[in-house]
């Protein structure tokens, strides 16, 4: 049995029909064939499925599509314009913040909802909007600092 | 000395923004025409007979296209370092999670129904978990052997027992580092894709990806031409990622079905059956002088396999004398023991056994530093090797900044300072490591490295390499040498996915041995094409090519800067004057290093021995046991820093896991059973939960290292839990020899010392 589903994806309509237990990471990464959300635990720990929901971030690996019907998301290729990145991925490249990259689409678009709300974060603030997005590879240091080099 | 121009300095990756806009194609992420998804059945005992699998009933669900079993398998034993294992149980299952069968349908969900539908009749067997008692006669036995145990290694020299008597203070405990893992954050996963020839591409996250096509080959019945690996984008290793039957099941089902099989390791599954690390029991006695000299170490390491062995085996073994090339031990007796238990196989994680066996020393030498009345950081200078020195195995050590290492760990830290304050539960720790930059012994083929360097019209580079860029930043180092030796700009240069039918063969990312061997490698083929870039330019500049050099993308006559021409121009009318052939530079690299004495050990295994001193202040709540670090440097000798902002990750990065492994990360098994596979039960280091961590690079120079070059990778880990332990001790008085060191452990210790 399928339902249907309307939702904006980076500013694109789609209109889809989706079984009941279908998450929204599935409908991005299949439906929407965006991979750029990543997989890393399907139980909402890890925060590589982090997601922008109306602004908020989310897990995108526990929210259900149907729950996004008629909702706006923002993915981390909504983040860049073609071409140009957005100053937090900027930032991100020029302080060594990424290694493996596989955390890094969570850890930007966590960071887009709390410079949305705070602009000027101090380093605890960043650490504490963080806390959802896992990292096995930097030890979080240089992403603190690419974030605190941002002058919003 | 800045003389280089792109060697050296902190560029940004150069697929950062592959990376950070994620276009970058991990193998979880690839979708290829007509892929099915694939999920393996697991063994939920962790030693059974299977008595019989009946697949009918999962045949027949709508959407799944293949079910196998071992029966569609040439069942063939095949192996990493031993024959123990088949791509599914054949007879017996030897752990929870080992593979049973695989399922192959048109999506996930499919996929995973059919597995409830498969029916497995198991008689369960007396299962044994842990080593000690393995290894005793009457422990039920793994495989068709007479006993549990899978190879011992022993090792003396001089004689510890006079060492002892005339030493001023023995110290002796026993350690347990614990099972712990690597935790990257993409799963394990595959893409496996046949063609008409039979011919299959593993699109697989592998650190090893020419080594693994012989095992792959042997247990598919293939010859190794049919065998061919491609390396996409991964999200991290950590010395997981070597030979795994997730591959292989994906291969069968793909050779079934005739279509592409992808096959992810759902989080829980990748707990269950990954390769975490080798936990090891070590019985350590060392003996010192009061002035510090160390005089002699005895030694015993009891490693579990895990059901069947990975690497485990070279890990004892490493754990039992690495760190003989860190101090002068004159005097040594060193026996090792892997011993099969039912338990998932254990495998390589950051350090490979010298992160288990550095933990128990460093730990030791504070005690002994206490003793004797010595400042650790000058009982760790006074034994360690020092540069052109040879150690007892005969390992030469090329450079040495031990002793820098620690005197720059010591300024910037406070230490002095700090150990002189008695403050309430608060302390200061050290620790140092040693570690090689590449392995002889891991091989019998060979170690070495060997590039190719392509030159388009346009005069951009393009790199092969054999090795694996597990996300450590390996491919803008190997950028970064090809642009440094070619004389032009990182802008200039790509490096190509590793594809065993283009690319080099290379032992691979294991042993730190990226930089110095894949790095040398891709150096003497970008040497290679400057060769022939130089002869074309001399034509065309009147010139003796032994007179002309590049730099910054223009080739004169040394000390003619003026009359240049672009590199570009060179490129582009040598290819036109050559019948439109691109230069192709070829080139290999091969040090002199030999496979050790099977029974003295003896042999120089290594180019190059990274060093490092990490210092770890602490703060320990002596209500709630929780311990709060403050503070942490880490002092690394690298010889040169290739790209210093990469190397202060790789530490960064290294110092975390070894917080982690240290204070909160344990796999808990009950019956074999890990009962915390999930992220939330099995704590990794989050953003609130670690120090500053200041990364110090001490450049020596290297001269079997490509500009100077050492490796990073592992040494960033090993000091890091004695350095953890080490603060404690010095905070609360209390020792700890197991790892991890938890809240209730601390109050445990903290009232038994009232």
């Amino acid at each position: 049995m399928k339902y249907p589903l309307t939702i904006t994806v980076n500013e694109e309509v789609y209109e889809l029909e989706v079984p009941a237990n279908r998450t929204l990471l599935d409908v991005i990464r299949e439906e929407c064939g965006l991979t750029g959300t990543k997989q890393g635990c399907g139980n909402g720990e890890c925060g590589a499925c982090t997601v922008l929901l109306d602004g908020e971030p989310v897990n995108a690996c526990l929210v259900l599509a149907l729950q996004a019907n008629g909702k706006r998301v923002v993915t981390v290729e909504g983040l860049s314009e073609g071409e140009k990145l957005h100053p937090i991925q900027e930032v991100f490249i020029a302080h060594g913040a990424i290694q493996c990259g596989f955390c890094t689409p969570g850890m930007v678009l966590s960071t887009k909802a709390l410079l949305d709300k705070n602009p000027h974060p101090q380093e605890l603030e960043i650490r504490e909007a963080l806390t959802g997005n896992l990292c096995r590879c930097t030890g979080y240091q240089k992403i603190v600092e690419a974030i605190l080099s941002l002058k919003a | 000395m800045d003389k280089y121009h792109v060697v050296g300095h902190s560029l940004p990756q150069i697929d950062g923004r592959e990376r950070a806009s994620g276009a970058a194609e991990f193998v979880s992420d690839m979708k290829l025409p007509g892929m099915l998804y694939g999920r393996i059945l697991r063994s939920p005992h962790p030693h059974a007979r299977i008595r019989h699998i009946d697949t009918s009933k999962a045949r027949r669900l709508p959407g799944v296209k293949a079910v196998v079993t071992v029966q569609d398998t040439p069942q063939i034993p095949f192996g990493p370092r031993t024959d123990d294992w088949m791509i599914m149980a054949l007879d017996k299952v030897r752990f929870v999670g080992d593979e049973v069968a695989g399922v192959a349908a048109v999506d996930e969900d499919t996929a995973e129904e059919a597995l409830s539908l498969i029916q497995v009749e198991y008689e369960p067997l007396p299962a044994v978990f842990d080593p000690l008692e393995a290894m005793k006669p009457g422990a039920p036995l793994i495989h068709d052997k007479e006993r549990n145990i899978v190879s011992e290694f022993k090792l003396a020299k001089g004689d510890v027992e006079k060492a002892f008597q005339e030493s001023d203070v023995v110290h002796s405990d026993r350690y347990y580092t614990n099972q712990v893992y690597q935790a990257y954050l993409e799963p394990m996963a595959c893409v496996v894709q046949p063609d008409l020839a039979g011919k299959l591409t593993f699109f697989i996250s592998t650190q090893i990806p020419s080594m693994t096509r012989l095992p792959y080959a042997k247990a598919l019945g293939l010859p190794l031409e049919k065998v061919r690996v491609v390396v996409p984008y991964y999200g991290g290793a950590f010395g997981a990622k070597m030979e795994t039957n997730l591959h292989l099941v994906a291969a069968v089902l793909a050779q079934k079905t005739r279509k592409p099989v992808r096959m992810v390791n759902p989080r829980e599954e990748d707990f269950m059956a990954g390769n975490p690390r080798v936990p090891m029991y070590i019985d350590l006695k060392i003996g010192a002088k009061k002035g510090g000299t160390l005089m002699g170490k005895e030694v015993r390491v009891i490693g579990a396999a895990g059901g069947r062995v990975v690497y485990s085996m070279v890990i004892v073994a490493t754990a039992c004398y690495r760190p003989d090339s860190l101090y002068h031990f004159q005097n040594l007796k060193t026996e090792g023991v892997t011993v099969y238990t039912n338990t998932v196989p254990t495998s390589c994680f950051r350090g490979f056994g010298n992160a288990q066996m550095t933990f128990a020393i460093e730990s030791s030498l504070d005690m002994i530093a206490e003793a004797i009345g010595m400042d650790p950081a000058e009982l760790r200078i006074k034994n360690g090797l020092k540069t052109g020195e040879v150690s007892i195995h005969g390992w030469k050590i090329g450079s040495s900044g031990l002793a820098e290492c620690v005197r720059k760990a010591v300024e910037a830290s406070g230490w002095q300072e700090k150990r002189g304050q008695k403050r309430f539960a608060r302390g200061i720790g050290l620790a140092c490591c040693n570690h090689v930059s590449g392995n002889r012994a891991f091989a019998r083929e060979f170690d070495g490295g060997a590039g190719i360097v392509r030159i388009s019209r346009e005069g951009k580079v393009l790199v092969y390499h054999g090795e694996s860029d597990m996300g450590q930043g390996q491919k803008t180092i190997f950028a970064q040498i090809v642009a440094e030796e070619l004389g032009i700009s990182l802008d200039q240069i790509e490096v190509a996915p590793v594809d065993t039918d283009i690319s080099p063969f290379g032992m691979g990312s294991f042993a730190t041995r990226g930089t110095v061997f894949g790095g040398n490698g891709v150096k003497a083929a970008a040497a290679d094409a400057k060769r022939q870039i130089l002869e074309l330019a001399a034509e065309m500049l009147e010139a003796n090519p032994k007179d002309l050099e590049i730099k910054e993308g223009k080739i004169f006559v040394q000390g003619s800067p003026e009359k240049s021409l672009p590199f570009q121009k060179v490129a582009e009318l040598g290819l036109y004057k050559r019948g439109g052939a691109p230069i192709v530079g070829t080139g290999f690299w091969v040090p002199d290093t030999v496979i050790p004495d099977p029974v003295t050990k003896f042999g120089n295994i290594s180019p190059a021995y990274p060093f490092a001193c990490q210092i770890c202040e602490a703060e320990v709540d002596t209500e709630t046991g929780q311990v709060n670090l403050l503070n942490y440097v880490a002092a690394h000798d690298v010889g040169r820093a290739i790209n210093p902002q990469t190397t202060e990750g790789q530490i960064q990065g290294g110092v975390a896991q070894g917080i982690g492994w240290a204070l909160t990360e344990n796999m808990v098994t009950e019956k074999g059973k890990v009962l915390n596979p999930n992220f939330r039960d099995y704590v990794i280091p989050g953003p609130l939960d670690l120090p500053p961590i200041k990364p110090i690079l001490v450049e020596p120079g290297e001269p079997n290292g490509p500009f100077g070059a050492k490796g990073i990778g592992e040494p960033a880990l090993n000091p890091a839990p004695a350095a953890v332990a080490n603060a404690i001790y010095n905070a609360i008085g209390v020792r700890f020899t197991e790892l991890p060191i938890t809240p209730e452990k601390i109050l445990k210790g903290l009232k038994e010392k009232k």
